[in-house]
C-alpha cells in the first residue's frame, strides 16, 4: 500500500532533484518537491518501476506562506499510494502535467483559477468553474461575506 | 448567426506570460494516450464549420452543461465543455463551517448520490479523530449506500434512452426509483439530501417499516431488472447506436483517471470497495462486472450487472444486520489533531474521495473533493472528434455525469 | 359556377377530415403514450381528458406569434404553407367506399405520392429560414432522411399495382376482395418500415429529435404556425397509415362479406382499419429508441432499395407465371 521511501527518493536522485519524502502519518508516503520540479518528478515516477500511472487527484492548499500544489498518484499494478506536493509562490506560475497525466486537464484550470496561480505549457488556459472578476476564492486572503456584508454591499 | 463563442464566455485567459516559462522544459508533441488532437478548445480552431451550442439548457445535457461542438455537416470535429452553472463553492464554505454541518455540503455536491458523498467525508474525519465506526453502523451504510446505488443508475438509465431516443425506459426506471425513495425516506427522513451518515455512524436505525419495503423491493426488482435489460439492451437499434461509439482504450482510461463502472468497462477491474474496503463491504459477498470492449454499450452493460451485484448486497445486509450501536461517542464539536487525511468510496461514478486537512480547530482547514465525473467529462470531451452528432450524446451520457459533483 | 360547386365542397370536406383527424389524434398519442409510459396522459378537461385537444387548439390560436428577428421574412410564412397544403391536397385520392371520396383520380397512387413528396421541402424551408443552426440540421435530416426514402415506398407499392392492374385506389381496393394483399408480405414490410420515415415517426423521428435538436425544424415557430406544421405531421401519419391499408389490408372491405352489405358501413371500417394502424405507430413510437442518421440512410439506400427492386422483379415474375398458366388476363 505504501511505496518504499528509500526507492522513492532513488527514482528522484536519478533526475537529480533533492527532494523530501518522507512518511507521514495517516496519510502515507509525501515527497515534497519545488515548484519547476514537479513535471519531471512526475514523469520520472510514471516512467519508474514503481509505476505510478495513474494520477488519482490534482488540487491546491493555502497553507498560509505558499500554495502547495498536490499530485495525488497512484500505482494499479503495485497498489500503492504517493503524494507529491510542489510548493508554489503566490501569483507564480503552474506548469501544466497534462503531458505526463492527460487527466490534470480539468484540474489545473480549476486550481489555477481558484488560487490564482497562472498556466504555463496548457493547451487550453481559461477559467473553468468561475467568470471574470471572481477573486481567487480558495485563497485564505479572500473571506467569505457574510449576510450582512451583501446586504451593505 | 452570432457565434456562440462569444456568448457567456469568460474572456480572462490565465495563461503565464512569456518569461515565467522554466527553461528547459519544452517536450516533443506527442500527444499522450492515444490523443488525435490536443485539447485545445474549439476558440482556436479554424471557422469554415458550423459551431452550434448545446446546452446550459437542452433536453440532454445531464444538468447544466454546455458544449460547444465544431460541426462539418454531422460530424463533430471539436468538442469543449464548459462548467461552472453550479458552482457553490462546496469547499470553501467547508473551510467555515464545523464537521457536523460539512455533511450537508457534501449531499449537495453529487445529488443524486448523496450517501456516497456523506461517507468519504465521513471516513476521512474519522481517520483524522482515529474513531471508528461499529458494526451494525457499517453494515447499515452499505445498506444505504446500496440502496443509492441502484437508485443513481437507475437516474442514469432512463435518460440513457432518452438520449437514444425511448421514451419508456425513463418512466419504468422512475417507477423503480420511488419505491427506493420511500426507502431512503423512511430511514434517513430525506428523500434526496439525505445527512444519514456522520463521522462515527449513522443517523438513526433502520426502522420495521423501512426493513418490510426493503423486502419488497428485494422480490419484485430482480425481475424488474431484467424487463429494463430486455427494453434496451436486447433492441437491435440500441445495439447499433451503442456498439463501437465512444471506445475508451486502457491506456487512455488510465491517462485520464477514468474510475468506476467508466473503467471497468475498459477492462480494469479496480473497485474500491473490494481495493480499499470500507463500510462492511469486505464482509459482503459480490462480485465486479468487467467488460472489454470499452464502448458504450460495454458502459451500459457494466451498470446494469453492478445494479444486480448491489441488490445481492442488500439483501445480505438485511438478512445479517448485526446487533449493535447505530453510532459510536463522538463528540458534537469534532476537533480532530492537525494532519491530513484521505477517504475514498465507491460512488455510482467512480471514486469519490475526500482529502481533509484539519489544523487542530473545529473548522477543516481544506476539503479537497475528488469528483469523479470531472475526469469521466474530460474523457468524453477528448473522444468527440470525429463522431457524429448524434453520438456525441450519446457518449456525453454513457459516461454518467453529474454537474453538481464536477461544479461543486 | 358548377366548378365552383364542385371544388369547394371537396376541399371543405378535406380540411374537416383533416382537422378532425388532427384533434383525435393528438389526444389518442397523448393516451397511448401516456399508458406505455405508466402514466396517464390528459386526465383535467372532460371526462379522461378528452377536451384536451379542443384546448390546445384555442391556446394555439390566443398564443404570441413573435417573428425572430433575423428570419427569412418570405420562407418563414410561406413554410408551414408548403408544409400543409400537400398534406391536404393528399386526402384527394382516398377511397372511403365505391362512392364516398374526394375524387375519383386513375392515378391516385401516383398523385399521392406526389404531392407528399413536395413536404420535405416546406421542412427544409422551415428549418433554413428560421436563422437557427439546430433548426436547420433539423432540416437537413429531414430532407436527406424523406427524399432518400421516396423511392423505396413507390418501389414497394408497385406490386400492389401490378396485381391490382390500376394506379386507382378505389380499383386497388376492389381487386383485393375477398383476400386482402397482405400476402405480399415483403411488399407490406417494405412500404410500412419506408412510411414510416416518410411521416416522420419514431424510430426515424430525425427532423425533431427532441433530445438532440430541441425541437428541430419547427424550433423557432409559435402558435398557429407551429399548429400547421404539427397538424400537417399527423395528418402525413394518418395518410401514410390510410394508404397502408388500401394498398395492403383491404381498404374498405372485410374479407368474404358481400359488397352489398359493406357499402353502407365502408367508410366507418376504413377509418377503423386506418386508426389500428395509427395505434400500432405510436405503440412502435413509444418503445423504440431512435436510429442515427448515417444508419437510417444506408438502411435505405443499400438495403431497402435493392430489397424494392427484386421483389418488385418477382412480383412481375409471378403474376406472368400465373397468367401463363392459368391462362386468361388478370
Amino acid at each position: 500500500m505504501l511505496p518504499d521511501v528509500t526507492v522513492t527518493r532513488r527514482i528522484l536522485d536519478g533526475v537529480g532533484i533533492t527532494a523530501s519524502v518522507e512518511e507521514v502519518a495517516i496519510l502515507g508516503v509525501v515527497c515534497r518537491v519545488s515548484a519547476e520540479q514537479a513535471r519531471t518528478a512526475l514523469r520520472a515516477f510514471r516512467d519508474s518501476d514503481l509505476a505510478f500511472t495513474f494520477m488519482v487527484d490534482l488540487f491546491g492548499v493555502d497553507t498560509g506562506e505558499a500554495i502547495d500544489v498536490v499530485y495525488h498518484l497512484r500505482s494499479l499494478a503495485r497498489d500503492e499510494e504517493l503524494f507529491v506536493k510542489a510548493e508554489h509562490a503566490y501569483d507564480s506560475a503552474l506548469t501544466s502535467v497534462w503531458k505526463v497525466f492527460p487527466a490534470a486537464h480539468f484540474p489545473e484550470r480549476e486550481c489555477a483559477e481558484l488560487f490564482g496561480l497562472k498556466l504555463a505549457d496548457h493547451p487550453n488556459p481559461q477559467r473553468l468553474l468561475t467568470t471574470d472578476g471572481v477573486p481567487p476564492l480558495l485563497r485564505k486572503s479572500v473571506r467569505l461575506r457574510g449576510p450582512e456584508e451583501v446586504r451593505n454591499r | 448567426m452570432s457565434d456562440p463563442r462569444e456568448i457567456g464566455r469568460p474572456s480572462g485567459s490565465l495563461a503565464a506570460p512569456d518569461g515565467i516559462l522554466p527553461a528547459g522544459t519544452y517536450e516533443p508533441e506527442v500527444l499522450p494516450a492515444g490523443l488525435t488532437r490536443a485539447p485545445v478548445g474549439v476558440n482556436a480552431l479554424a471557422t469554415e464549420h458550423l459551431i452550434v451550442n448545446m446546452g446550459p439548457q437542452h433536453p440532454s445535457t445531464h444538468g447544466v452543461l454546455r458544449v460547444l461542438i465544431e460541426l462539418d455537416g454531422e460530424e463533430v470535429k471539436a468538442g469543449e465543455a464548459s462548467v461552472g452553472y453550479l458552482h457553490r463553492g462546496i469547499e470553501k464554505l467547508a473551510e467555515s463551517r464545523r464537521y457536523s454541518a460539512v455533511g450537508t455540503l457534501m449531499d449537495r455536491g453529487d445529488y443524486i448520490s448523496g450517501i456516497h458523498n456523506e461517507m468519504a467525508f465521513a471516513l476521512a474525519a474519522e481517520k483524522l479523530i482515529d474513531v471508528e465506526a461499529p458494526r451494525r453502523a457499517n453494515w447499515l451504510r452499505s445498506l444505504m449506500a446500496e440502496i443509492n446505488r441502484i437508485a443513481s443508475h437507475l437516474v442514469w438509465y432512463g435518460p440513457m434512452g432518452l438520449d437514444t431516443g425511448a421514451m419508456g425506459p425513463f418512466l419504468y426506471a422512475m417507477r423503480d426509483r420511488e419505491v427506493l425513495l420511500d426507502i431512503l425516506e423512511d430511514v434517513t427522513g430525506q428523500r434526496m439530501m439525505f445527512n444519514y451518515v456522520r463521522p462515527g455512524g449513522v443517523l438513526a436505525d433502520i426502522t420495521p417499516a423501512a426493513e418490510k419495503k426493503i423486502r419488497v423491493f428485494l422480490e419484485t426488482f430482480d425481475q424488474y431488472l431484467d424487463e429494463h435489460i430486455e427494453i434496451l439492451a436486447g433492441n437491435e437499434i440500441f445495439q447499433a447506436r451503442m456498439r463501437g461509439i465512444g471506445v475508451i482504450d486502457r491506456e487512455r482510461a488510465v491517462g485520464f483517471a477514468l474510475t468506476g463502472a467508466n473503467l471497468r468497462a475498459s477492462g480494469l477491474s479496480f473497485d474500491v470497495r473490494k481495493d480499499r474496503p470500507y463500510a462492511a463491504y469486505s464482509e459482503l459477498d459480490f462480485s465486479i462486472p468487467v467488460a472489454q470492449e470499452g464502448d458504450c454499450f460495454a458502459r451500459f452493460m457494466v451498470r446494469m450487472e453492478e445494479m444486480r451485484q448491489s441488490v445481492r448486497m442488500i439483501r445480505q445486509c438485511i438478512d445479517g444486520l448485526p446487533e449493535g450501536e447505530f453510532t459510536a461517542k463522538v463528540p458534537k464539536v469534532l476537533r480532530p489533531p492537525a494532519g491530513e487525511a484521505y477517504g475514498a468510496v465507491e460512488s455510482p461514478r467512480g471514486e469519490l474521495g475526500v482529502h481533509l486537512i484539519s489544523d487542530g480547530s473545529d473548522t477543516p482547514y481544506r476539503m479537497r473533493y475528488r469528483p469523479p465525473a470531472l475526469y469521466a467529462l474530460q474523457v468524453g470531451e477528448s473522444l468527440l472528434p470525429g463522431v457524429l452528432l448524434a453520438d456525441a450524446v450519446v457518449i456525453l451520457g454513457s459516461t454518467d455525469i453529474v454537474l453538481g459533483e464536477i461544479d461543486r | 359556377m358548377s366548378i365552383v360547386q364542385v371544388v369547394v365542397p371537396r376541399v371543405l370536406a378535406a380540411l374537416g377530415l383533416m382537422l378532425l383527424n388532427g384533434v383525435v389524434l393528438i389526444y389518442m398519442l397523448r393516451k397511448v403514450l401516456g399508458h406505455l409510459h405508466l402514466r396517464l396522459g390528459p386526465m383535467e378537461n372532460g371526462w379522461h381528458g378528452i377536451a384536451q385537444t379542443t384546448f390546445d387548439v384555442l391556446k394555439l390560436l390566443t398564443k404570441e406569434d413573435p417573428t425572430p428577428k433575423a428570419v427569412d421574412k418570405a420562407l418563414y410564412f410561406i413554410a408551414p404553407a408548403i408544409v400543409f397544403v400537400p398534406s391536404l391536397m393528399a386526402y384527394a385520392a382516398l377511397p372511403f367506399s365505391n362512392s364516398v371520396r374526394i375524387v375519383n383520380l386513375e392515378l391516385g397512387l401516383l398523385f399521392t405520392f406526389a404531392v407528399l413528396s413536395l413536404v420535405p421541402l416546406g421542412i427544409l424551408a422551415a428549418g433554413w429560414s428560421s436563422n437557427n443552426k439546430w433548426s436547420l440540421l433539423g432540416g437537413m435530416r429531414a430532407v436527406g432522411s424523406q427524399i432518400s426514402y421516396e423511392v423505396p415506398m413507390l418501389l414497394a407499392a408497385l406490386p400492389v399495382v401490378m396485381m391490382a392492374g390500376s394506379m386507382n385506389l378505389g380499383d386497388i381496393v376492389r381487386a383485393q376482395q375477398p383476400l386482402w394483399f397482405i400476402y405480399n408480405v415483403p411488399a407490406f414490410i417494405l412500404f410500412f418500415v419506408a412510411g414510416l420515415i416518410e411521416s416522420g415517426q419514431t424510430p426515424f423521428d430525425l427532423a425533431e429529435a427532441d433530445s438532440e435538436l430541441v425541437s428541430g425544424f419547427a424550433t423557432e415557430y409559435a402558435s398557429m404556425k407551429f399548429g400547421l406544421l404539427f397538424l400537417s405531421e399527423f395528418s402525413n401519419t394518418f395518410i401514410f397509415a390510410a394508404l397502408t391499408v388500401t394498398l395492403f389490408l383491404g381498404g374498405w372491405g372485410i374479407p368474404f362479406v358481400p359488397e352489398a352489405i359493406m357499402q353502407p358501413i365502408a367508410p366507418l371500417v376504413f377509418m377503423i382499419k386506418t386508426y389500428l394502424v395509427i395505434y400500432l405507430l405510436m405503440v412502435i413510437r413509444g418503445t423504440l429508441p431512435r436510429v442515427r442518421v448515417d444508419q437510417l440512410l444506408t438502411l435505405g439506400w443499400k438495403f431497402l432499395l435493392p430489397v424494392s427492386i427484386a421483389w418488385v422483379m418477382i412480383t412481375g415474375l409471378v403474376i406472368k407465371l400465373g397468367q401463363t398458366v392459368f391462362g386468361g388476363a388478370q
